[in-house]
């Protein structure tokens, strides 16, 4: 026997979750799916594609206060109330590997206080095998029909709703998405490291011409999943009695990010800045977990005012890397 | 205890918005009243003491030559000058006709016999050296509230070395560009919160364009769907008066018309 649940209950579930817990779930506006705090019985879009901001704002908020120094004495900020992410598997993986980046010492405290607090609802249309890193993943079955896997104690006490109910494993006739371009060509995350770290001496017209394209507006690092870098100032109040430490999400394809205390900056002109955001997921990120900083999930690409697009530089990066190498032997 | 640091607001030729801004603080006003001595503001106060002050706050653009020569004044006069708005830190609204234009319209409006007074509208950094812009038409009201905490703590205050984007963003606002629609937002500081895109407007760069903006590239990009005088139209509302709109549009005849 197993735990399952029509996809027209989904919703109430939703709800009846808000009665303990804040509730984001991606749900359609406009022209979009963005991911939006729950209230009642909001139609939530369980098959999304990709929204304008990922989840990583509800671990990791655009604009944080940390703590605060009043007359001298330190203030933590307030608790947070539990809450519970609903989001598609590219979304899941993306957080899984936030979570080991901010383990890493030193580990931030922040972002995983957190994380320790959310409990991630998966949604999905392929086959669930073993633990996916949530903790609690509902697998389309059919056209009316998702499974409920637990994997968490977290995810157990979601599945005590009245709205699972027993039956025998529905029959899988919902399709199996198929991966796409994109999806395999990060299967192979060495040998984009190794083309990304080529491509900086021998194919420097790619990163030439990008450096006149790039509008340096930091879109691409804000909607990623897994840009995870941010900026900190102190804010003073007037009569100085007062001091808060703020963090906000920053991003290597801004100027000021490379620069340190004296003016001096690291990465002068846009296209050495566009290649440190290339070099860090692909080369750095592969080089300290073995794995490409990305999930494939297409946000940057779409929502690049300059129509830069990842996966095309990707792809031209790895045949001409491929091609100069089979050339030598 | 301490001597309170004196403040003194002036303004030239503008529409006063910012100074509303300033106002609009309300409690926090009350607060830099009580951690300082505002001893000179014509908009609000009787008081109007002579300097030397620590901090001149200076909104508008000075246009008439005893606007040039106050300016230069008040520059002896404080440790500390701060520009407060677009009119007085890119010369804004009242720089987008030039020298030349402005005779013209003076001569059309009010005859060949009127002597005008306003010279050009310049940017205050066109005549003395300025610490510290506030940019914004008005200028946002925590922005201006980050600056005086920040000068009054001793620091130096740095212009938001991130987009308008960012705020864009955050805010859930479709892209412009996307699109298709014009919009300077990737070249201008943020600060604002995006509020003329949140309005169905472009950014027209009101905060003035942040540090190594990409504004080549930018117009390479609005070169896809907007016309060459279009785009120098985008440019002329804030920042007619910056190198950046010089360098685009002032010898374009030079370079083929190419921006
Ligand atoms: S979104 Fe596009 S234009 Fe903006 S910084 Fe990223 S690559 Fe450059
Ligand atoms: S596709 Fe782009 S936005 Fe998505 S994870 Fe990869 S780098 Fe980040
Ligand atoms: S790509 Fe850039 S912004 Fe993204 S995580 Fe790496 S260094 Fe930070
Ligand atoms: S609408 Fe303008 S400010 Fe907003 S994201 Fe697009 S380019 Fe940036
Ligand atoms: S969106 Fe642009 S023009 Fe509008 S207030 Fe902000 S900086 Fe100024």
């Amino acid at each position: 026997m197993a735990k399952i649940i029509p996809e027209k209950e989904i919703p109430s579930l939703a709800s009846e979750l808000t009665k303990t817990h804040t509730v984001y779930a991606p749900v359609i506006k406009g022209d979009e799916t963005v991911f939006s705090e729950i209230n009642d019985s909001a139609e939530i879009a369980l098959n999304y594609s990709q929204t304008p901001l990922p989840p990583k704002m509800y671990f990791l908020p655009a604009n944080e206060e940390l703590f605060k120094v009043v007359d001298d004495e330190l203030q933590k900020a307030g608790g947070i109330k539990p809450f519970i992410v609903f989001l598609n598997l590219k979304d899941l993986k993306a957080v899984n590997y936030l979570d080991k980046i901010m383990q890493k010492e030193p580990a931030d405290t922040f972002y995983l206080q957190r994380r320790s607090v959310s409990t991630l609802v998966a949604t999905t249309e392929s086959a669930v095998g073993s633990h996916n890193g949530s903790d609690l993943t509902l697998e389309k079955r059919n056209n009316s029909t998702y499974l409920a896997h637990s994997f968490t104690e977290k995810g157990n006490k979601i599945l005590k709703s009245s709205l699972f109910k027993e039956a025998p494993i529905p029959e899988k006739s919902a399709q199996e998405p198929l991966p796409n371009h994109f999806d395999e060509l990060l299967l192979d995350s060495g040998l984009l490291a190794q083309a990304v770290e080529w491509s900086r001496e021998n194919s420097p017209s790619t990163w030439e011409a990008l450096g006149k394209i790039c509008l340096s507006c930091g879109i691409c690092t804000y909607v990623c999943p897994l840009c995870f870098c941010t900026s900190t100032e102190d804010k003073t109040s007037i009569d100085g009695s007062e001091c808060t430490r703020c963090r906000k999400w920053d991003a290597c394809t801004l100027p000021r990010f490379a620069q340190v205390a004296g003016g001096h900056n690291f990465r002068p002109t846009q296209k050495d800045r566009y290649y440190n955001w290339f070099y860090h997921k692909f080369v750095r990120a592969y080089k300290e977990f073995g794995q490409a900083q990305c999930v494939a999930c297409g946000r940057c690409q779409k929502y690049c005012p300059a129509g830069i697009d990842i996966e095309k530089i990707l792809t031209r990066l790895v045949e001409d890397y491929k091609k100069a190498h089979t050339k030598k032997t | 205890m301490k001597n309170k640091p004196k403040i003194a607001i002036f303004d030239f030729t503008d529409c006063e918005g910012c100074e509303v801004a300033l106002v609009s603080l309300r409690e926090k006003l009350v607060e830099i009243a009580t951690e300082t001595e505002i001893v000179n503001w014509r908009l609000a106060q009787k008081k109007a003491d002579d300097g030397p002050y620590d901090i001149v706050l200076i909104e508008g653009t000075p246009i008439t030559q005893t606007e040039i020569d106050t300016l230069k004044f008040l520059r002896g006069q404080t440790k500390i000058l701060v520009g407060l708005g677009s009119c007085a830190t890119l010369a804004g609204i009242p720089g987008i006709i030039d020298k030349e234009a402005r005779s013209g319209w003076y001569e059309k409006i009010y005859g060949k016999d009127y002597k005008p007074r306003g010279i050009d509208a310049l940017p205050l950094s066109a005549y003395v050296l300025v610490d510290y812009s506030i940019h914004g038409c008005p200028v946002d009201k925590s922005e201006l509230l980050r600056v005086i905490q920040e000068l009054l703590a001793g620091k130096t205050p740095k212009n938001p070395g991130y987009s308008v984007c960012f705020e864009c963003k955050l805010a859930g606002n479709p892209c412009r560009l996307l699109d298709k629609k014009p919009c300077l937002g990737p070249i201008t500081a943020g600060g604002c919160g995006a509020i003329c895109i949140k309005g169905g407007s472009p950014c027209y760069g009101c905060f003035g364009i942040r540090q190594d903006a990409q504004v080549d590239n930018l117009v390479m990009t609005l070169r896809k769907f907007s016309d060459p005088a279009k785009i120098e139209n985008y440019f002329s509302m804030f920042l007619k008066k910056t190198p950046e709109y010089k360098k685009l549009f002032d010898n374009k005849k030079e370079r083929n018309g190419k921006p």
